[in-house]
């Protein structure tokens, strides 16, 4: 699974393009901005949580053995823009209150049945809401190639932000499996093959190769 | 050396650069390689060539918003990554100007972009010499495929090309090492496409300079199958000025380099109507310098070279060496790119692949040659590949917990995808020109780009989408799906044209032995003497054409004709 694999599987799994660092051909009304808002222990700590009931131990580490709370704080400091990072951390809330409104607790004292039982809502909600995200990205796509076409050099694209769920999985799949023991443990990885073999034998079980490129 | 006196002076150390280095060097003349960026060392400098993902803090996903403002221009395309930031020149202290959107990757370090090329390796061939005098775009080349076909052997043995000898007349045979295996979805698809289209349209391992045999002489020993080579390779496997050219030149005891060095013109003299040498800054200093030299060889990239002419004898010529043709600086061309089409594969489950290959696969051109005949001129070659993905198959489907994960954690469906690259058209109108309003970091004025592609490669580009599909679907590829990215003139980093080389002085910048005709010991072999793009990468033709005009050079040296 090269870096390019990774980003389309985060594409398929959830929908939409990685969030962050989106490198665009023509202009976007959000200019970079520098700069995070904090993250304290317990956001990491919630936000391992989060990740681990994405995906848990099992057989292979999960997600916390991975520290994916640790990587998501600093891809959302140092690769979101100012709005993206502003929907990160209202998603931290808002997952709570979702899961103070299902299971009458909160997320971190929820049990692990109650957490899946959420997040399972919750990325059905995220799946749908990308959907609708996606159509509009598409219309503000048509509408600037029309406007470019008339003339106008000045039209920016206005943008519908992303849901927070679709963050938090897409920074654990790629936090996941890009650290060192997703990558050797739940994948395998082999960082100087030697020689390559374009028929190598695979039965069901085994595991993909982890990025190397 | 005293008196800062070579014999010849060589700007640039990419891949013309590091070849006319050597070249020269070898033939036993004292050289000074002049580079405008900083030193990286072989192997040493490598830094990021043995880390893992997770040594990288961002993993290499995505760019920080920190590089965005840094890298406005780099950011447009896949280049801005953490892990080969620092092969890549900082757009903030080297502007650009854009009359028409413009994407310009540029690596100023030495190797230059030789470091983190694509290392794909094709011959032109015979048609494409002869296409401009054929259907009346730009000049006639002045040479033919059998004045370069020598050199192109000579550049890939020293270089080392792998790939196989197909016996096809629109991708030329080389001196080739044994060639990389496809994969088996790679075979099964080249096979029916042979069988499809009776023999007329070819699908075969994608020519790279990456060795399959030791190159003990070298001291580079068997690409590794890491497909980390942008990151600078620790075996040297595959050829950059680091690992093939600049070692040979500097066994010489020739070679003198100097980094830092960025050459703001040639030094003309009126009365002999020549070159006396080149002014540099210093970038690190600003201070300015002198060499001295019998000969030029101007290596800059195709765009950088131009710059330094249209700076260079302007008491002469107010737009510099060169142009007294009017066509310094016109004329760019780049292959488009960025359209073609892909799908899925059945069957193959109980095969992977074990490695990671670094290059693909190769269709070259069948489009207007024999008897076919479409509504635009030349043609296009497709690379692509197949590959298994990295993930099951009902990823889309799962949510969440440990059968999603264990999902994620093997790989899935076969799929097999192809990419067109197009020859784009030298247009006098697509041009570059010095912007004087605009100053880089050391004050100097910069390029501004007015470049477009026409309905020649619109046109095109619809049959790059089209034949892409259907050639995947009469190899038994399914749901496929088209697409057109959107290409920006420069995104195929292919550089070219801008002081073409020609037979006639007044519609031509240099001669048929790269030489300008207005100084005629000053030669330029990069990108910028391209005369026409052909539809595949460029590189090995630079290679070659330098390593000819370095012949040239020091035979005409000796002669005293220079």
């Amino acid at each position: 699974m090269d870096r390019r694999e990774l980003l389309k599987l985060v594409t398929l799994a959830t929908g939409g393009v990685l969030i962050g660092g989106q490198m665009f051909l023509s202009g976007c009304k959000n200019d970079p901005k520098l700069g995070g808002v904090d993250f304290s222990a317990e956001d990491i700590s919630f936000l391992d949580e989060v990740g681990e009931t994405i995906l848990p131990k099992t057989k292979t580490p999960g997600a916390k053995d991975a520290q994916v709370g640790e990587f998501m704080k600093v891809m959302v400091n140092d690769c979101y823009d100012a709005e993206d990072q502003k929907t990160f951390h209202e998603g931290i809330k808002a997952l709570n209150e979702a899961c103070e409104k299902m299971h009458k607790t909160g997320f971190m004292e929820a049990s692990p049945e109650q957490r899946q039982s959420l997040l399972i809502s919750l990325d059905k909600e995220a799946k749908e809401y990308q959907k609708k995200k996606n159509d509009f990205d598409g219309e503000q796509k048509k509408k600037e190639k029309e406007e470019k076409e008339k003339g106008n050099k000045d039209f920016k694209k206005e943008r519908m932000q992303s849901h927070y769920f679709t963050m938090f999985k897409q920074l654990t799949i790629t936090g996941f499996f890009t650290s060192k023991i997703g990558a050797t443990e739940a994948l395998r990885y082999m960082p100087v093959p030697g020689k390559y073999d374009g028929a190598f034998p695979y039965k069901k079980g085994d595991k993909a190769w982890a990025a190397t490129g | 050396m005293a008196d800062n006196t070579y014999d010849a002076i060589v700007v640039g150390s990419g891949i013309s650069g590091g070849w006319a280095a050597k070249e020269l060097t070898e033939k036993g003349l004292k050289v000074l390689m002049l580079e405008r960026g900083r030193n990286i060392e072989h192997v040493k400098d490598y830094v990021n060539a043995n880390k893992a993902a997770w040594e990288f803090p961002h993993r290499g996903l995505r760019p920080t918003q920190q590089m965005l403002k840094d890298y406005p221009v780099l950011q447009r395309d896949y280049p801005l990554n953490e892990i080969v930031l620092d092969y890549w020149a900082k757009d903030k202290d080297c502007p650009y100007t854009e009359t028409k959107p413009f994407a310009w990757f540029r690596g100023y370090h030495v190797g230059g972009r030789s470091l983190t090329w694509g290392r794909q390796s094709y011959r032109f061939n015979k048609w494409d010499f002869e296409a401009n005098a054929k259907d009346g775009f730009g000049v006639d080349w002045p040479i033919r495929y059998n004045d370069i076909a020598p050199w192109y052997s000579y550049a890939e043995k020293f270089a080392g090309v792998q790939g196989s000898r197909e016996g096809v007349e629109a991708l030329p045979d080389g001196e080739f090492l044994p060639a990389m295996e496809m994969n088996i979805v790679e075979k099964d698809v080249a096979a029916r496409l042979k069988q499809h289209y009776k023999g007329s349209r070819h699908m075969f391992i994608g020519r790279s300079a990456n060795i399959t045999e030791p190159k003990p002489e070298q001291k580079r020993t068997n690409c590794q199958y890491r497909n980390r080579c942008w990151r600078g390779c620790p075996y040297g496997a595959y050829f950059s000025t680091q690992s093939a050219t600049l070692p040979a030149a500097m066994a010489t005891g020739n070679l003198t380099l100097r980094p830092f060095s960025i050459v703001t013109k040639v030094l003309y003299d009126k009365d002999t109507k020549k070159a006396t040498g080149v002014e540099v800054l210093d970038a690190e200093t600003n201070k300015t310098y002198e060499y001295k030299s019998k000969i030029v060889f101007l290596n800059a990239s195709a765009f950088n070279s131009t710059w330094v002419l249209m700076n260079s004898a302007t008491d002469v010529w107010s737009e510099g060496l060169g142009s007294s043709s009017g066509e310094l600086g016109h004329n760019v061309m780049d292959h488009h790119f960025r359209c073609g089409a892909g799908g899925t594969m059945e069957g193959y489950e109980d095969k992977y692949f074990y490695g990671y290959r670094p290059t693909g696969i190769y269709v070259p051109r069948f489009r207007n040659i024999y008897d076919d005949k479409r509504d635009y001129v030349r043609g296009f070659g497709y690379q692509g590949a197949g590959s298994r993905s990295g993930w099951g198959n009902e990823v889309a489907e799962l949510s969440i917990g440990g059968d999603f994960k264990d999902a994620l954690s093997e790989p899935g469906k076969w799929s097999m995808g192809i990419t067109g690259f197009g020859e784009m058209l030298p247009y006098h109108e697509n041009k570059i020109s010095l912007d004087k309003n605009t100053k880089d970091k050391w004050g100097l004025p910069v390029l501004n780009m007015d470049v477009e592609i026409k309905e020649n490669e619109k046109k095109m580009r619809k049959d790059m989408m089209e034949d892409a599909k259907e050639m995947l679907e009469a190899a038994g590829v399914k749901n496929v799906y088209t697409f057109d990215s959107g290409y920006q003139v420069g995104m195929g980093i292919h550089e070219m044209g801008t002081a073409r080389m020609g037979r006639d002085p007044k519609t031509s910048v240099l001669n048929g032995h790269n030489q300008v005709w207005d100084a005629k010991n000053v030669f330029v072999t990069d990108g910028a003497c391209m005369t026409s793009a052909s539809c595949v990468n460029p590189s090995l033709t630079y290679m070659a054409l330098t390593a000819r005009a370095a012949d040239f050079a020091v035979s005409e040296l000796k002669k005293g004709n220079l």
